[in-house]
């Protein structure tokens, strides 16, 4: 449970970014996989900001609760993809 | 438990940073690496933690080669120069997280009780560091590590963090680096200087004289 909530945090600042491009995907189409893979695209693009950047200075804190960069970046595209699922099939709905 | 870093070697592009490194820090004790601006420290630290891989390293743990980045054993906490916790996240579920009891912190450090619900972006930057240093020195672990943990704190928060080291080291390897030497020296049980990209074990204060990291009588001026 503890580290669900470590990984909702580190996913919690990426929620506007890919919510913006799953509206753009509910819009132009609802295929689940297609959908699935941009966001992996999305998480790999996330990925590689953060350490190219100084927000690779964030990731110590996860590092310090033993968490390591890939679990969190995994755990992230968990979720998102899950997230994203959720919202393309609201929009199957309406 | 022993924590022994050894045969490091790091360059930045064709700057040698260090090189033929050799720490040894116990439980129960705590070890002040000490050394010029620039001079590799905080790039030391975080090849400790594992936050940075050199050409070379070994490290061990009673003996014993450990192969993957030190954060993984979840053996470790690591107090950086930099403000590590993300903006967003409350003090109170920092505490949470890192499975430290806030009423604790609280009755050492009156002046925040007030800020148990705050975001902790909200905080000065001292009042931020102080959170920060608690969390990591009072958290389960066998190692910790602290890179200038007394810069930017007031003085009387200074004198607290000196005495939550003074306990803490009681169960866990303490390692300290800060450019306010007197607190320091102070605190340490065994220094290195780390000059030249390698580190010197300090027996005598005066050596810090000689080897040009203090000015001559310096330190009758304590």
């Amino acid at each position: 449970m503890k580290h669900l909530l470590i990984f909702f945090h580190f996913y919690k600042t990426y929620i506007p970014w890919s919510f913006i491009i799953t509206l753009l995907l509910g819009f132009v189409d609802s295929y689940y996989i297609p959908a699935v893979i941009s966001k992996l695209f999305l998480t790999v693009f996330a990925w590689y900001v953060t350490n190219e950047t100084s927000s690779k200075r964030k990731l110590t804190f996860y590092k310090n609760l033993g968490i390591s960069t890939q679990l969190l970046f995994v755990s992230m595209f968990v979720l998102d993809s899950l997230f994203t699922v959720f919202i393309l099939f609201l929009f199957k709905l309406f | 438990m022993i924590l022994e870093v050894d045969n490091i070697e790091l360059n930045f592009k064709n700057k040698r940073i260090l090189s033929g490194i050799y720490l040894k820090a116990e439980t129960g004790k705590v070890t002040a690496i000490l050394g010029s601006n620039g001079c590799g420290k905080s790039s030391l630290l975080d090849i400790i933690f594992g936050n940075l891989k050199p050409k070379y390293e070994l490290i061990r743990i009673d003996n014993k080669p450990i192969l993957k980045p030190l954060y993984k054993t979840g053996f470790i906490k690591y107090l950086p120069q930099y403000h590590f916790i993300p903006d967003g996240i409350s003090i109170k579920t920092a505490f949470n997280m890192f499975g430290v009891n806030w009423a604790k912190f609280a009755s050492t450090f009156n002046a925040f009780k007030k800020y148990k619900s705050y975001d902790i972006s909200k905080l000065s930057g001292g009042e931020r560091r102080v959170i920060e240093t608690y969390l990591v020195l009072k958290s389960k672990s066998f190692i910790t590590i602290l890179d200038e943990p007394f810069s930017h704190l007031a003085p009387i928060h200074i004198e607290s963090i000196k005495t939550l080291i003074e306990e803490e080291k009681r169960d866990k390897i303490i390692i300290i680096s800060d450019h306010m030497y007197r607190h320091i020296i102070d605190s340490a049980d065994h220094i290195y200087l780390l000059k030249n990209a390698t580190t010197k074990e300090i027996k005598d204060l005066r050596e810090l004289e000689s080897y040009r990291y203090l000015s001559e009588n310096a330190l009758n001026n304590t």
